[in-house]
């Protein structure tokens, strides 16, 4: 067993996902097996250090500072779920972080 | 014909293909309207009147971009994608956006918000994915090419079910910029065509450094080149760890019958080895997932997309959203991808995945420096499997990709040509080349496709 | 029981460039909301970053101010929580290869003289939106102009061991930013932003305490008061039989108390790794070196030259090097040929007055080194040209025209002066004869009438020995 139902629940708060709890136990059982089925990496052998980037070129491009932003074909509050007075408005913050 | 009665035809060959569920978003005003545009433009370009379907994880101004996902349905981005932006530019019209897998999540294009694809000659079977909406459409001679989009095969594993080729290009020969992220060191746009020649045409066009996307690679712009009488003075790699002694019969038959061939064209054919190869399906459902647990951490219900109320404060409403809004392919990739970073696990999963993938691509470039031209193997160990064949079991799913994802893990260009059909089913082959020799390892697949009957029945 | 505060400061400062980090919206402050936003910073699906050169120019400039090693090769990474003010679900910053490590600052402490403070990295980052919670009742508002603003985030050790000195510390960290041009460092504008993590522990004491961190302070006071309060905090926590708990805090300066934002149950795992959209940041080691060549001299360099090229007290110097505006205007006006001590009262004085109003001198040096002449000649007194550089300041005119149509050239013409000196000495006979038999200390008194005979005008220093030789002659 590598993943407990606990840990999918720890995952789902970090990755702010609701599970439905008649899901959890199948759920659990998909995610332990993938977790055993990457698992196997471990069984590759000695290897280099990590790679910085993987692919593409070995350094960034840089951009000069000049102001030109990339034009929105429509403004947001043409696609804001919900938009007011000129500001994108969601459900007020939790007690623990109203600061 | 006028550009308008191509558009008025694509229309038409559409609405005839409804049944396979290839096609997302298309309106006949809105090809008329393409049309009109290409015959405004000053001068022809090199896709003129070409009408080309666009995987819905593109963003179009015109036409609403979903990824297949409740989350997105009808958004309508404020923004072209940088390689549509281009098609369009050289005169092709855009056809439609084509159904996928959700946030291209997927080998089977089962996991759509907006129902499965069917495969265009057995509508019990799947056409592969994540892009089997382009690879249908382009099968079913609904338009000659189409783009999607590869992070780990999701265009030649389906261009290999459907019987049409596809092309991966070197990571950074085009811009991601407008495809919506899924696995960002890995995702590539590619390209479907019905023949080498087309595909070749089409990535040309939206190949080059991007200054909107840091990982372009700024090289000499692509150039197809025409295919060549023989093979002579080329070596085909042949790895072993792709032929497996319980390779499916069909596959096997059909890669023998082209390597038979490529032999006969005065092609030299080597056995060699890439160690690591057995490794690349679990680096990749490592990787892909990481990356894409933070690429889809924007659709949380606040700026666009669908927004679900929950009940209470924000975090209530991100739950709620996000928790709706994927599909459970996509959610099981989010917690993954999670997981495999989080305290305490990412070394053992995430950097050591890293690890593995710089020795897959250190197996190719080995064996390229040894003399190998292009390497050779089947795309897929298996013709078009069944929909709900693998739906149940995500990892047998997985393994659908498990000869296409390497060259995904190392950056390399690779493309899938039909090579034959087995009971029916198309079969694929493919060819893997150093990074940025796209042009000539589509010369040498156009000239294996014209010495080649891709939809010969084979005999194992 | 005494105690002992450890403290370090972690700095968030807006590098002053035009566009943001990753994107050509601008950086400008105060307009409509959601009005400076693109693809990028509202972080649509599909959009991709592409670092700004300057924003990297900044803040290696930044971080070789404070005598970080920049490093040639340093990697963007993905800093994963959701917020509303953050719109991709990640920030992008630097993680274990940051642009810059190892620096230091040195500060004066009050209770422990000159101390250096190490700095632990300094690295780049963008900065998130604002969140507002009195706009929408019930609701939570966010302007994402501020999304994707460049920052700089310094990470000071905890070196620190009293408030007063986490003050000094952010004044002279200030000072160097504004100098090296880095930073406009403005806290009212957000442009400067401190967290300080504090623990406490016996004097001399080497393991550390359990530190709290407090957010988000928004001005140099109330970065001291806070501390001074959660150090307080802490006594009182730990002399009471208490423990310290690892938590994040707010400052709340209306009712001067700390309080708690999250435990540490509720800290969050980020999940760093590189952003797979950024390639490795790759700077040359010729690239660094120009960068630090183009460095101005920095105050502590200025401070020590000037106290010793002009002669300054140690106090001048400091506050003619407090900004590179003061000390590069010092330095012009003493290249305009006056003496530096002249120049030093005229900066610290009217000068600096309409420096702090205006943000500008508005004399020119060579405007102010005309009228300090005017002074050392005595075609002026000090006084009158105190009114005469205000006029200067208000009009723009210079110091000879303004004294002339102000009527405050002094006059030392002997003939004038003499017929004043005639009706003053006429005018007092008593006093006349009593210097002369030796009360010499009523020649000031005399001096007075002179100067008054004339309403001023006449030139004390050319009227006491005209008046004495008078007084004398007979
Ligand atoms: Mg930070
Ligand atoms: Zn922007």
């Amino acid at each position: 067993m590598n993943v407990s139902e606990q840990d999918v629940l720890h995952m789902a708060r970090l990755a702010e996902l609701a599970v439905d709890p008649d899901d959890l136990e199948t759920l659990t059982v998909q995610l332990d097996r993938i977790v055993g089925f990457v698992g196997q990496l471990a069984g590759a052998g000695d290897l280099a250090a990590r790679v910085l980037h993987p692919d593409g070129p070995e350094r960034t491009p840089l951009r000069p500072d000049v102001v030109n932003p990339a034009p929105l074909a429509r403004p947001p509050s043409a696609f804001a779920p919900e938009f007011i007075d000129g500001f994108f408005v969601v459900p007020k913050l939790g007690v623990i972080e109203d600061a | 014909m006028s550009v308008r009665e191509a558009a008025r035809e694509v229309g038409l060959r559409l609405a005839a293909a409804s049944r396979l569920n290839a096609a997302l978003a298309w309106s006949e005003a809105a090809l008329l309207a393409e049309a009109d545009r290409v015959d405004g433009m000053p001068a022809r370009g090199a896709l003129h009147g070409m009408p080309i379907a666009v995987k819905d994880n593109l963003v179009t101004t015109g036409l609403p971009t979903t990824c297949g996902s409740r989350m997105l349905a009808g958004y309508v981005s404020p923004f072209v994608a940088t390689a549509v932006d281009r098609l369009r530019a050289a005169g092709a019209l855009l056809a439609c956006k084509t159904n996928l897998d959700e946030f291209a999540m997927g080998s089977s294009t089962e996991h759509s918000a907006f129902g499965r694809v069917l495969h265009p000659l057995d509508p019990e079977r799947v056409p592969g994915g994540s892009s089997g909406g382009s690879a249908a459409l382009v099968a079913a001679g609904v338009v000659p090419a189409a783009l999607g989009s590869e992070t780990g095969g999701s265009v030649r594993q389906p261009a290999s079910f459907c019987g049409v080729v596809g092309v991966k290009p070197t990571y950074g020969r085009v811009s991601r910029y407008g495809l919506v992220a899924f696995g960002s060191s890995l995702d590539c746009i590619s390209v479907f065509g019905r023949t080498v020649a087309d595909a070749a045409l089409v990535l040309a066009e939206i190949a080059g450094a991007d200054p909107r996307d840091a990982t372009t690679v700024d090289r000499a712009p692509f150039r197809p080149q025409p295919a060549s009488a023989t093979l002579e003075g080329i070596t085909i790699g042949v790895p072993k760890e792709y032929f497996p002694p319980d390779l499916h019969p069909g596959v096997q038959a059909a890669c023998d019958a082209s390597l038979g061939r490529m032999k006969e064209l005065g092609a030299r054919l080597v056995d060699v080895s890439l160690p690591h190869a057995p490794f690349a399906v679990p680096a990749y459902y490592i990787i892909a997932p990481a990356e894409a647990a933070a690429n889809l951490a924007r659709f949380d219900g606040a700026r666009y997309g669908a927004r679900a109320r929950g009940d209470g404060d924000v975090r209530a409403m991100y739950r709620a959203t996000r928790g709706n809004g994927f599909g459970p392919e996509v959610r099981r990739r989010i917690l993954i991808g999670t997981y495999v970073l989080s305290a305490g696990y990412q070394d053992a999963y995430y950097a050591r995945a890293q690890a593995v993938r710089a020795r897959i691509a250190a197996d190719f470039t080995d064996v390229f420096a040894t003399g190998v031209d292009f390497l050779f193997t089947p795309t897929t160990p298996t013709p078009a499997f069944k929909a709900g064949e693998k739906i149940a079991d995500p990892v047998a799913m997985y393994l659908a990709d498990i000869f296409v994802c390497s060259a995904n893990l190392a950056g390399i260009p690779a493309v899938s040509i039909p090579i034959g059909r087995f009971e029916g089913l198309p079969l694929g082959g493919q060819l893997m080349a150093p990074h940025f020799e796209e042009a000539a390892m589509l010369a040498a697949a156009a000239t294996l496709e014209r010495h080649l009957d891709g939809t010969k029945e084979v005999a194992p | 029981m005494t105690w002992e505060s450890v403290i370090g400061l972690e700095v968030h400062v807006q590098l002053g460039t035009r566009s943001k980090m990753f994107c050509g919206c601008s950086t400008s402050f105060g307009d409509a909301p959601n009005t400076n936003v693109c693809p990028v910073c509202l972080g649509l699906p599909g959009s991709l970053p592409v670092p700004n050169a300057e924003a990297v120019r900044l803040a290696a400039r930044a971080a070789l101010a404070l005598e970080c090693t920049v490093h040639e090769v340093s990697v963007f990474a993905r800093k994963n929580y959701f917020y509303p003010d953050l719109p991709k679900g990640y920030q992008i910053t630097q993680f274990d290869r940051p642009l810059s490590t190892g620096g230091r600052l040195a500060i004066e402490s009050a209770d422990r003289g000159a101390v250096e403070i190490s700095i632990v990295r300094l690295h780049l980052e963008e900065d998130a939106g604002k969140l507002l919670h009195d706009r929408v009742p019930g609701h939570t508002a966010v302007d994402l102009n501020r999304a994707g603003v460049p920052l700089a985030e310094i990470v000071g050790a905890p070196d620190l061991r009293s408030p007063a000195e986490a003050r000094a510390y952010l004044l002279a960290l200030r000072q160097i930013l504004v100098y090296a041009g880095v930073s406009e460092c403005s806290m009212e504008k957000g442009s400067l932003r401190v967290d300080a993590n504090l623990s406490i522990r016996r004097p001399g004491g080497q393991a550390l305490g359990t530190r709290t961190e407090i957010k988000n302070l928004n001005s140099f006071a109330n970065v001291e008061r806070a501390l001074e309060v959660e150090c307080a905090r802490q006594q009182a926590l730990v002399e009471a039989g208490g423990t310290v708990e690892q938590v994040s805090l707010t400052f709340s300066a209306a009712s001067g108390q700390v309080r708690a934002m999250r435990s540490k149950e509720e800290s969050r795992d980020y999940r760093y790794f590189p952003d797979p959209d950024l390639p490795p940041l790759v700077l040359s080691v010729d690239w660094i070196d120009s960068v630090r060549a183009e460095l101005p001299e920095l105050p502590a360099a200025r401070r020590g030259r000037f106290a010793a090229a002009y002669g300054l007290s140690a106090y001048d110097a400091g506050v003619l090097t407090g900004e590179r505006v003061i000390a590069e205007y010092f330095e012009a006006v003493t290249a305009a040929g006056v003496n530096p001590k002249t120049a030093a009262n005229w900066i610290m004085g009217e000068a600096m007055t309409g420096y702090n109003e205006a943000g500008n001198f508005a004399v020119s040096p060579s405007g102010l080194a005309e009228l300090a002449a005017m002074v050392q000649n005595g075609s002026v007194s000090l006084q009158a040209a105190k009114k005469i550089y205000a006029e200067m300041a208000a009009s723009g005119k210079a110091a000879a025209a303004v004294a002339e149509h102000l009527g405050l050239l002094q006059i030392r013409d002997e003939e004038a002066l003499a017929g004043w000196i005639d009706q003053a000495l006429a005018a007092h006979p008593a006093e006349v004869a009593r210097y002369r038999t030796g009360e010499t200390k009523l020649l000031g008194f005399l001096t007075g009438q002179v100067m008054k005979q004339s309403h001023g005008k006449a030139d004390p220093k050319g009227v006491q020995p005209l008046l004495m030789r008078k007084l004398e002659s007979q």
